[in-house]
């Protein structure tokens, strides 16, 4: 039974409720009612056919533009997945051990621990320097003291050449007044004389290099004690500079390590929020299905619209009321049985569907 | 040489999102808009398995799968129905026809491959 005879109609009226003027007969009433019917059921169809056709058109345009940009944040993703790569790879190579992110913090410690020792063996060995050269002001310091002592001897040697001189001319007057008994004597004062002076000259060249000497032992002295100072001060320091810069070389590389596990944890999220909106664009289709089921309905629709009219054209043309109701109910009746039942989604959420394997 | 795998499907969004997921795990890829289309697609290659829709024009999915068993070279070819339908009774004409496996739509990428992954 068919909606209208069984009084269920959901679009039109019923015939109860369609009012029935007393002096009208019934072919009048049904002319009506089928005019009426047709009419509404071609309206609903005319109007909801374009409505759907439109939610089907919207709803694919958009899926098309989540494709696209499903497509080009995964490409993101996948390039951002191989520049992580790239920085572990190159902070691997750099430091020389395999792929794996708790080696290269490792390597680093032993680089970081072999840098140090290196500059430890350099502080030592300037320290090492350092207190040689020490010794060798100490050294210097002692050759000068030795040199001011010399300078003291030769002036004494200086003051006994100048006697010996003064002695030589006494002799030499002594000689002279011992006339012929003196002739050998004064040859001796004379000899004695020219040692004297020549004694004198040499005592005074060596006492002008030994000033020279201490001069230079002064300037060296001066030199030896600045570079002591001086390398000490300088090796710390650099050893200070290398530690601070072995520092903050360590802090940047787990800084990096960390920045690098950071954009891998938030590449997985990307990942599994991409099969979200993968399962979620399926809906689509399924909207789609929907809306050709909602279609399929208002061609049935449609069809009964044309059962009324066909009502009206048999009623028109004299055709007996109760051979064209007979007529209409069996033309609703072979569309209510042609109408596929059918429930394009049976999905009633978002979650992933079953699966089963044979 | 990867494995190739034919996705059947009359939406277009449906081809994309199984392209999408298939190609991200490394596998290749060829599409089809109907079973008359499959078959034509399938001709000469080597398919590793065909995942196919059912309702569709032309040629629907249980057909397909039909056809594809009478071919030799796919008679052993894993045969994957993903598909809105959930009812029994389709199920198991999918399963008489020759379907390894049926999927309901929609499908989840991880859970798509896991089942993929089994039967290659």
């Amino acid at each position: 039974m068919n909606r209208w005879f069984s009084g269920n109609s959901a679009t039109g009226p019923t015939p109860a409720e369609e009012p029935v003027a007393p002096t009208e007969g019934l072919r009048d009433t049904l002319l009506r009612l089928a005019a009426c019917e047709a009419r509404m059921l071609e309206g609903q169809v005319n109007f909801l056919t374009p409505e759907l056709l439109q939610v089907d058109s919207l709803v694919r345009e958009a899926a098309g533009t989540l494709e696209d940009a499903l497509k080009t944040l995964d490409r993101s993703v996948q390039h951002q997945h191989l520049l992580a790569g790239e920085i572990q790879a190159a902070m691997q190579s750099s430091l020389g051990g395999d792929s794996d992110g708790e080696a290269a913090g490792g390597n680093f410690d032993a680089m970081s621990a072999t840098i140090m020792g290196t500059i430890d063996g350099f502080v030592n060995h300037i320290a090492e320097i350092s207190e040689s050269t020490v010794q060798l002001a100490e050294q210097v310091n002692d050759i000068r003291e030795r040199s001011q002592r010399m300078e003291t001897m030769l002036e004494e040697l200086t003051e006994i050449a100048g006697r010996t001189h003064l002695l030589s001319l006494n002799a030499s007057i002594e000689a002279a007044h011992a006339r012929q008994f003196g002739a050998g004597f004064a040859v001796v004062a004379g000899e004695v004389s020219k040692l004297a002076d020549r004694s004198t000259a040499l005592s005074n060249t060596i006492q002008e290099q030994v000033l020279g000497t201490r001069q230079a032992l002064e300037r060296t002295d001066a030199h030896v004690h600045a570079i002591a100072s001086q390398d000490m001060d300088v090796a710390l320091k650099s050893k200070g500079e290398s530690e601070s810069l072995v520092m903050a070389l360590r802090t940047s590389n787990w800084i990096v390590k960390d920045l690098v596990s950071q954009l891998e944890q938030n590449a997985r999220k990307v990942t599994e929020q991409v099969g979200h909106v993968v399962r979620s664009l399926q809906f689509e289709d399924l909207v789609h299905q929907t809306l050709m089921a909602c279609l399929k309905e208002l061609g049935n629709l449609l069809e009964q619209a044309q059962a009324w009219k066909a009502l009206e054209v048999s009623l028109k043309a004299g055709e007996p009321e109760a051979a064209a109701l007979a007529s209409l109910e069996a033309t609703l009746g072979q569309i209510e049985a042609a109408r596929v039942q059918f429930r394009a989604v049976k999905s009633g959420s978002l979650a992933a569907g079953e699966v089963d394997l044979f | 040489m990867g494995h190739c795998i034919l996705t059947v499907d009359d939406s277009s969004t449906m081809r994309q999102m199984i392209t999408f997921t298939l190609k991200g795990a490394g596998f290749d890829v060829l599409e089809a808009g109907d079973g008359l289309e499959a078959l034509e697609v399938a001709k000469g290659k080597k398919l590793s398995l065909i995942i196919t829709d059912v309702n569709m024009p032309r040629m629907d999915g249980i057909t397909l799968v039909q056809r594809m068993r009478a071919l030799p070279e796919f008679k052993f070819t894993p045969i994957l129905v993903l598909t809105t339908e959930s009812d029994a009774s389709m199920k198991q004409k999918g399963k008489e026809a020759g379907a390894t496996g049926w999927i309901v739509k929609p499908f989840s990428p991880e859970k798509l491959l896991d089942v993929v992954n089994k039967v290659i």
